[in-house]
Parts: C-alpha cells; sequence; structure tokens
C-alpha cells in the first residue's frame, strides 16, 4: 500500500455510501432482530430472547395452512414458468422475424404494468372464467409476475453461447431436439438456476395479485400478513419477517455457489 | 491439443459445407414451437384480461352500480372532469417522481460503493445488503417502517426514552412516510443499473479529464455523470413506473385516504365495487405510466445514439 | 524548464513490488520511451509521473517542482492513452476545449485554441463530429490535440498506438515525430513496442523486473546492452557463457580466446571464441554477445581456427529483405540474420552451413542479471 493522503471527499462519498446502505437494511435487520422478542410489542433491541412468536406461528393453524398454499403454490409456478420462460428465451434469442423486439418487451412487461392494474385485470378474467380463489388462479399470476425474470436470467445466458456449438452438434447428426438437450442446455444451466431461484423467490413473496385473487381458502403468507398488518401488530410478524429473510438469504447462497450474484443482477 | 484443434476444424468445415435453406428452416420451426407457449400463456393471460379491462372502462353502471351493457365515455369523463380524480392523478406523479429523484440521489454513492469498494469480499457484502431486501417480500419491508414510524413504534420509543420529545410523533399515515417506504423499498432497482453503467466507464476517461485539470468533483460531473445517464434513466423508469403503481405500500404506512391513484383503484374494486370505474382509472394509470416511461426510454435512446452512434 | 527528475521511486501493490528504487532524469525537450515487457512496471512509473498512483517511497520533480503529493489535475501534463479515452458525450470540439473551459479560459481564446490544435493534426473539418464518427487514427489525433491544447509542460504517451493496425501505425510513429519535435514539448512514451521505441526517441529506458536496467540512446542499448536482459529484450542474440579457468592471452592482435558454452541450450559446446573485449568474470563465468545480423555464411569450410564453426540449418524464413536462419551447432544453436543473399536458390533444413564473425562483433555481458 502506498502512503494514502485522507481525502475530505473520500470521506463524504463513503459515509454517504454507507448510510444509504444502512438505510436499506436497518430496517428488515431491526423487525428481525426484535422478533426473538417475548414482549407484546416489537421491541430493539430485545430484552430477552425467545422463540415465543415463532411458536405462535407454527402451532397458528391458519398459518401453516397459509405456508402450505406458498409453498404448494412454489413447487406449481417455478418449474413451469422456468421450462416455459427457458423456451421462450432461448427461441427469442435464435428466431429473427419482425416485430420480435415487441415479443421481448411483451414478456417482460409485467415487470413494469402498474400491479393494481395487473391485478383488477386478473381479477375481472378470473371472475369470468370462474377460477377466481383458486389455487390455478394464483399459479397463473405468480406465473405471469415470475417470468420476466427467468426470461431476464436465461437470455443473458443464451446470448454468451456461441451458436456455431449448435451448428456443429447438428452436423455431426443432431436433431434440433437432441442438440437443445445435449448441447444447449448444460450450457445455460446457470442462467436457469438464477432464474429458478428468482421465479421461486418472486412467488413466495408476491402479493399485488393474490391479494385480489385469492379467497379465504387460498391465503396465501404475504397476504396473510397483509390483513394482519391491517389489524393490528404484534411480533408474529416479525417472527414471519424472519422466515422471508430466511429464505431470500438462502436463495442469495444458491445464487452465489451456482453462477455468481454480480452475474445474473 | 492439436487432435482438439483439428477436431473443432472438421467441425467447422462440415458445419460450413451443409445445406443451409432446410436445416434453418427446420430450426425455424422448431424454435417457434419453442416459444408458442408462452404466445398462448400471455395471449389468454395477459392481452384479453387487458382488453376485458378496457371493454369494461367503456360500460355504464347504474345507480346500484350494476355494470350495464351500455358503452360510453361515461366513466373516462368521471375520472378527468372531478378534480378530486384530477388531484389524485397529479399527486400520483409527484409521488412517484419524487420518490425517482430521490433514489436516483441515494443511487450513486450506493452504486460507487458497490463498484469501487477495494476488495471482492466487501463488493459482495455490499451485493447482499443491496440485494437481499429486493428478495424479500414487499409486505415485510413495508412492515418494518410501521414498526419504526408507529406512535407505539420503535423510533418514538426510542425518542421518548432518550428524552428528546414528550410527545410521540406522528409519522405513520401521511404521504411523507409512503415516499420514505417507497425509496427504501425501490432502491435497488436504481443502484444496480447506475453500478452497471459506472463500471462501464473506463477508468482512463476520469484520468483523462483529471490530467486535463479537472478536480475530482468537476471530472464527476462533467464525465461521470453524463456517461451514468443510461444506467440512471433505466433506474428512473423501473423505479417510476412500480411508484406509480404500488398499491401495498402506500395502504400499509399511508392509509387508504392518501390521494394516489392506484389507493382508488382498490377502493372502488374492494370497497364501492364499481368496476368500470376502477377499470378506467386503471386503464389511465397504464397509459400515464406508459407516457412517462416511453418519455424516459426516448430520452435514453437518444442519449445512447448520441454516444455510440 | 521541463526537466523530470524521478528520484529514487519504488511503488509495491501489496507484497508485490512494481517498481523498485528507479531513478532518472528526461531532459527538456526530449523524446523519452519507457520499454519493457509488459509487468516491466513502465505503466507503474507513467502512472506515478501523470499522479494517478502515489509512489511508495522517493520523490518526483517536474520542472523543479516536487509533485509527489500533487493531484494530477494540479501537474499541467498532457496524456495521450491507450484507448485514447476520448469523451463519448463530447464532441471533437469539445474533447478539445475540455480542459481549457476547465481553466476558464474565454470563449474567444478556447475557439482560437481548439482550430489551432486541430490545424496542427489536420483534422479542422472533423470539429463536430463526435468520437465514434472517427477512424482510429483520426481518434489517435484528436487525443494528442486534446493533450496539447491545453499547453502541458510534459506529454504523456500510455501505449498510444498500439490499438492501430501495423501501417496506421508506422505513419502515426512518422507524426507523432513531427509533432512533437515541433511542439518542442518534453515527451515520454511508454511502450512494449522496441522497434517503436528506437525509431522514436532520443533516450530510452528500458525496465525489467521493477527495475530501469538501462538508460542510452538507441545505438547504445542496441550495441552496448547493459545486462543480458537489455541484450535479450532488444532484438534477439545469440549468448555464449564462458569461464574463467582458461588461460587467456591476448594474440598479437590484440584478440583474446575463450572457450564457449553456447547458452542456447547450456551445453558444452567446444566452441573457440576470440574477442577483442575482455569480460568481467563473476563467479568465474561472464557472457558475451552476438547479434545475428553480424554472423556470416560461407557454403564451403574455411580455414579458421575461431569464431567459426560448421553448423546444420534448422529453419529458415525468407522475408523479403532479409533471411533468417536458425542453425544447430554441434551442441545448441545460432541464430543468424543476413540481408537477401543472392542464393540463386535458398538453402534447405538439413544443408550444412558454415558461420563466422569478427572478433570485436563478440560484445562481453554482464554475467546473469
Amino acid at each position: 500500500m502506498g502512503k494514502k493522503r485522507f481525502s475530505l471527499l473520500d470521506f463524504i462519498v463513503w459515509t454517504s455510501g454507507i448510510l444509504v446502505y444502512l438505510f436499506m437494511i436497518l430496517p428488515v435487520f431491526v423487525i428481525a432482530i426484535s422478533a426473538f422478542s417475548p414482549s407484546e410489542y416489537p421491541e430493539f433491541p430485545p430484552k430477552a430472547v425467545s422463540l415465543k412468536w415463532f411458536t405462535a406461528i407454527f402451532t397458528n393453524p391458519q398459518w401453516m395452512d397459509s405456508l402450505w398454499i406458498s409453498i404448494l403454490l412454489l413447487f406449481i409456478v417455478t418449474p413451469i414458468t422456468v421450462v416455459m420462460g427457458t423456451m421462450a428465451s432461448y427461441a427469442l434469442a435464435r428466431l429473427e422475424f419482425k416485430g420480435k423486439g415487441l415479443i421481448q418487451a411483451f414478456v417482460l412487461s409485467p415487470l413494469m404494468i402498474p400491479q393494481i392494474v395487473l391485478g383488477i385485470a386478473l381479477l375481472y378474467l378470473f371472475t369470468t372464467m370462474g377460477i377466481i380463489g383458486t389455487i390455478t388462479g394464483l399459479v397463473i399470476g405468480h406465473m405471469l409476475i415470475s417470468f420476466p425474470y427467468v426470461v431476464r436470467t436465461v437470455s443473458v445466458s443464451v446470448s454468451n453461447l456461441d451458436p456455431r456449438l449448435e451448428l456443429a452438434s447438428m452436423n455431426l447428426g443432431a436433431t434440433p431436439m437432441q442438440t437443445f438437450f445435449k448441447v444447449t442446455l448444460p450450457l445455460i444451466k446457470p442462467g436457469i438456476i438464477a432464474g429458478a431461484v428468482f421465479a421461486a423467490v418472486t412467488s413466495f413473496g408476491e402479493i399485488s395479485i393474490s391479494l385480489f385473487v385469492s379467497s379465504p381458502s387460498t391465503i396465501t403468507v404475504p397476504v396473510r400478513t397483509f390483513g394482519y398488518i391491517e389489524q393490528t401488530f404484534d411480533p408474529s410478524i416479525n417472527a414471519i419477517s424472519v422466515i422471508f429473510i430466511v429464505f431470500s438469504v438462502v436463495a442469495l447462497l444458491i445464487i452465489e455457489k451456482t453462477v455468481g450474484l454480480s452475474k445474473v443482477m | 491439443m492439436y487432435t482438439g484443434t483439428r477436431k473443432i476444424y472438421t467441425l467447422w468445415k462440415r458445419a460450413s459445407r451443409m445445406k443451409k435453406t432446410s436445416t434453418k428452416k427446420k430450426n425455424q420451426l422448431f424454435h417457434w414451437l419453442f416459444l408458442l407457449p408462452t404466445l398462448l400463456f400471455f395471449g389468454v393471460f395477459l392481452v384479453l384480461p387487458f382488453a376485458l379491462l378496457i371493454k369494461l372502462s367503456f360500460q355504464d353502471v347504474d345507480a346500484m352500480l350494476i355494470t350495464l351493457n351500455t358503452y360510453s365515455l361515461s366513466q373516462y369523463i368521471e375520472v378527468f372532469s372531478s378534480p378530486v380524480y384530477l388531484g389524485t392523478i397529479w399527486s400520483t406523479i409527484w409521488v412517484a417522481a419524487l420518490t425517482t429523484v430521490f433514489c436516483l440521489l441515494l443511487a450513486y454513492p450506493a452504486a460507487y460503493l458497490l463498484v469501487r469498494a477495494p476488495s471482492r469480499k466487501m463488493r459482495a457484502l455490499f451485493y447482499i445488503l443491496l440485494v437481499s431486501p429486493l428478495l424479500t417480500s414487499v409486505v415485510i419491508r413495508t412492515f418494518a417502517w410501521i414498526v419504526l414510524l408507529a406512535q407505539n413504534g420503535l423510533i418514538n420509543d426510542s425518542l421518548l426514552k432518550l428524552n428528546v420529545i414528550q410527545e410521540p410523533l406522528s409519522m405513520l399515515w401521511n404521504m411523507k412516510a409512503v415516499i420514505i417506504a417507497y425509496v427504501q423499498v425501490m432502491l435497488p432497482f436504481a443502484v444496480l443499473p447506475i453500478a452497471t453503467s459506472l463500471s462501464e466507464t473506463h477508468v482512463n476517461l476520469r484520468n483523462a479529464s483529471m490530467i486535463l485539470g479537472a478536480n475530482r468533483i468537476q471530472t464527476f460531473l462533467k464525465v461521470t455523470l453524463p456517461l451514468t445517464i443510461p444506467g440512471a434513466i433505466t433506474g428512473a423508469i423501473i423505479v417510476f413506473s412500480l411508484a406509480a403503481g404500488s398499491y401495498i405500500t402506500p395502504l400499509l404506512v399511508g392509509g387508504r385516504m392518501q390521494p394516489l391513484l392506484p389507493l382508488s383503484i382498490y377502493q372502488q374494486v374492494m370497497q364501492v365495487f364499481n368496476l368500470p370505474l376502477a377499470a378506467a382509472m386503471s386503464i389511465s394509470l397504464l397509459v400515464l405510466v406508459f407516457i412517462i416511461v416511453g418519455l424516459l426510454g426516448y430520452i435514453l435512446k437518444r442519449w445512447e445514439a448520441k454516444m455510440n452512434g | 524548464m521541463s526537466e523530470i527528475h524521478i528520484d529514487h521511486v519504488s511503488r509495491h501493490f501489496d507484497d508485490n513490488i512494481a517498481l523498485a528504487d528507479v531513478s532518472l532524469t528526461i531532459k527538456e525537450g526530449e523524446f523519452f520511451s519507457l520499454l519493457g515487457p509488459s509487468g516491466c512496471g513502465k505503466s507503474t512509473l507513467l502512472n506515478i509521473i501523470a499522479g494517478f498512483l502515489e509512489p511508495t517511497d522517493g520523490v518526483v520533480h517536474i520542472s523543479g517542482k516536487d509533485v509527489t503529493n500533487l493531484p494530477p489535475y494540479r501537474r499541467n501534463l498532457g496524456m495521450v492513452f491507450q484507448n485514447y479515452a476520448l469523451f463519448p458525450h463530447l464532441t471533437v470540439f469539445e474533447n478539445i476545449a475540455y480542459g481549457l473551459k476547465i481553466k476558464k479560459m474565454s470563449r474567444q481564446e478556447i475557439k482560437e485554441r481548439v482550430e489551432e490544435s486541430l490545424a496542427l493534426v489536420q483534422l479542422e473539418q472533423f470539429a463536430g463530429r463526435r468520437p465514434h464518427q472517427l477512424s482510429g487514427g483520426q481518434q489517435q489525433r484528436v487525443a494528442i490535440a486534446r493533450a496539447l491544447a491545453v499547453r502541458p509542460s510534459v506529454l504523456l504517451l500510455d501505449e498510444p498506438l498500439s490499438n492501430l493496425d501495423a501501417k496506421l501505425r508506422k505513419e502515426m510513429q512518422f507524426e507523432l515525430r513531427n509533432i512533437q519535435q515541433r511542439v518542442g514539448i518534453t515527451t515520454i512514451l511508454v511502450t512494449h513496442d522496441q522497434e517503436e521505441a528506437l525509431s522514436l526517441s532520443d533516450r530510452v529506458g528500458i525496465l525489467g523486473k521493477g527495475r530501469l536496467q538501462q538508460v542510452g540512446t538507441p545505438l547504445e542499448v542496441y550495441r552496448a546492452p547493459a545486462n543480458q536482459f537489455v541484450a535479450e529484450f532488444i532484438g534477439q542474440v545469440n549468448l555464449f557463457e564462458v569461464a574463467l579457468s582458461q588461460t587467456n592471452q591476448p594474440s598479437p592482435a590484440g584478440e583474446i580466446s575463450y572457450e564457449a558454452i553456447s547458452h542456447m541450450d547450456g551445453n558444452i559446446q567446444p566452441l573457440a571464441l576470440a574477442a577483442t573485449q575482455k569480460p568481467e568474470f563473476k563467479n568465474g563465468q561472464a557472457l558475451f554477445m552476438l547479434r545475428p545480423e553480424r554472423i556470416q555464411l560461407a557454403f564451403v569450410p574455411l580455414d579458421l581456427t575461431a569464431n567459426y564453426a560448421e553448423t546444420r540449418l534448422l529453419e529458415m524464413s525468407y522475408v523479403g529483405n532479409a533471411l533468417r536462419l536458425k542453425v544447430a551447432l554441434a551442441k545448441g544453436e545460432l541464430v543468424i540474420h543476413t540481408p537477401d543473399p543472392m542464393f540463386a536458390e535458398l538453402p534447405k533444413p538439413g544443408d550444412v552451413l558454415y558461420v563466422y564473425w569478427n572478433p570485436e562483433d563478440l560484445y562481453a555481458l554482464e554475467a546473469g542479471e
């Protein structure tokens, strides 16, 4: 290391940067920690440590029902979205046609459409179709929201893939289908894994659409959380938060171990 | 080594010799088959609902708010002639714009640390701090602000204990709370594209500026800032459209009565049950967001064309 | 006085020593090249002169002023970067005006200065273009104009020609030298291209392994390299190791005979050398260098007792104006460059060639580093 002069500018930039990161992380950190407080209100720092509120969640049949619904959804939505999204991103990367840009923008659009509008449009459609309040409706809503994440991560992987490898495979006599499974798929696996993780996390945390299309028998964890917050607040929500945070950290670790975080974002 | 090279060379030869047209057609068919499920899915569950919503927005309602089979512009007329709704539209834009501006301001130092942190480990840490809230449900992140800002929340609690204040401050249920929560929830969407832009600006450009006599602040303003504008606009597009269309966060920290279009829509659907009016407001909101996003997108394109041809 | 004094400058990156105790003076108006293989520390040294890096130790003076702790923007230097580093969001005019605007010159002055700079590099008609609309060579010239527009005391060039194709590079070398002489500015060029360094510079500094190996005119560093590193880096070279154990007596003509080991593969090779120079023995070893173009060819055996060998041709490449050969000695190899010979037919690998050279062409080198 060379002689480092003190720079006021560096100091200001770093201080403000760190403050921004604190602003981003502290609220969630505070509620996660106060989940371990035994008192009736969230406390920070907690005066004592207890798992009381976790027990309250895990022994409450309503919360357990919701947890079951959310996990069920995640396991239906993730594979379908990943398969469909992978096929679509691959096709979009290889096809050249007029209006391709439009289709690309279209499959990414659920990210940009005001969530309330998407929620109401689906509410109306599902009511017309008679699938309002069903798991099917929730699956469709979650797929729409997760789809752009899969397309984005897989597209990056596909665009890094040399199409000549596929050409070579087909020249050795492989059909397009064999080529896709034996050459393409293994090479874009990192993008697919990242896409799957994002799809799962998105589905697990989705609320804006779920709130409109769920019924009392299909209440997901975020929807129940929302209803609960509207009425009261006690640290059982903090305990739920910890579940979400653990889930997101696990997701991050999977991405970091398989692809590397900086590559997918 | 040699045999490997040889093999690739042979493959190459064969690849170039193959009959292009028939294979190409076969491949194209294969690719279209891959795209088909997505097109069908999006057709049925994205195009169709919006078509229905547009149709609904032109339908009339009777005094009991029952949807009729007659069509007119009455819902839109109600939206755009009522001072309440016009005010709501205006404040929706205003809140989304403010959120965007604050996000961009805070995003620069955060992106700077993310890109320029001296060690890999440190950058990874910043990455995790940035992305982990993004992966946590928006309900939870908003809930954190309720816990912090409520009358009996942690901030009031601490300030009371420290005797800084005698009475709890009322920080929740106003537009300020909405904007604070929005900024915190959406900040990562602004940081990530700016960080990407920042990491793409070559160190030599900054060095060139400094050797020409510009100090670090001048260099930032005249070189780094203009070169990261594409990232900033990309971030602004995402943040603005999210802030204009979300209802969970404002509902929880601002309350149902805040003059925000998503909240008015929510009310019309969940409490008033005037679906055509909700549809008209939804379509108006959608068009509004598309206009502003389109405008930002146009500026982005122009800027990039200027720089890269 | 735009002299540059570099005084015992070192730079460490953590445990890595990028630059070790370099001292150097670059004279007013001189075209000086820092030459070395990649990772030798030449860019580190340039960055220290420019102020982008601080030295771990040592002092830098520019124009008699200690600038060691001055940031780059207070050093009044001009610099041309490897990728030109033109600001993509500014026009050619705005790029060149950049430093002038920072100096708060008047509009009229800026206009005059920019036009003058554009005229210097013959790009008057391109003022309104943006960098991406220019060819590589044009971008290069804008970069030079931008660097010179602020009237810097020193011009720094960081591998400025490495992105150009061979033909354009030759043209730009010529133009660069021309501009430098017209402006009369002290110039430091960093390059790994020895031909570029030798053809452009008044003096060359050769860096290797973080140390300054030699400073001298192009002629000096080629003909009288300070050590093995310089000899091997500048051009090609044949090396002979000789041992002290011989009783080396000068001949009547002043030549001294040695028993040599051809350095190419380190095998002992009974080759008799006769040199006019007396090497300095270090640990009983000394080195002689022989440039490939000093070796002469014959097709018939000659009656010579030293500086002569019978060889077998291994490889050969004919490049039009010259012939480059690699020949095998009984043990070891020699590299030979000869001007396009007037052979009716080129020799073939396996042919026997007889090679010889003059005693004065053996140059004694310091052994080892």
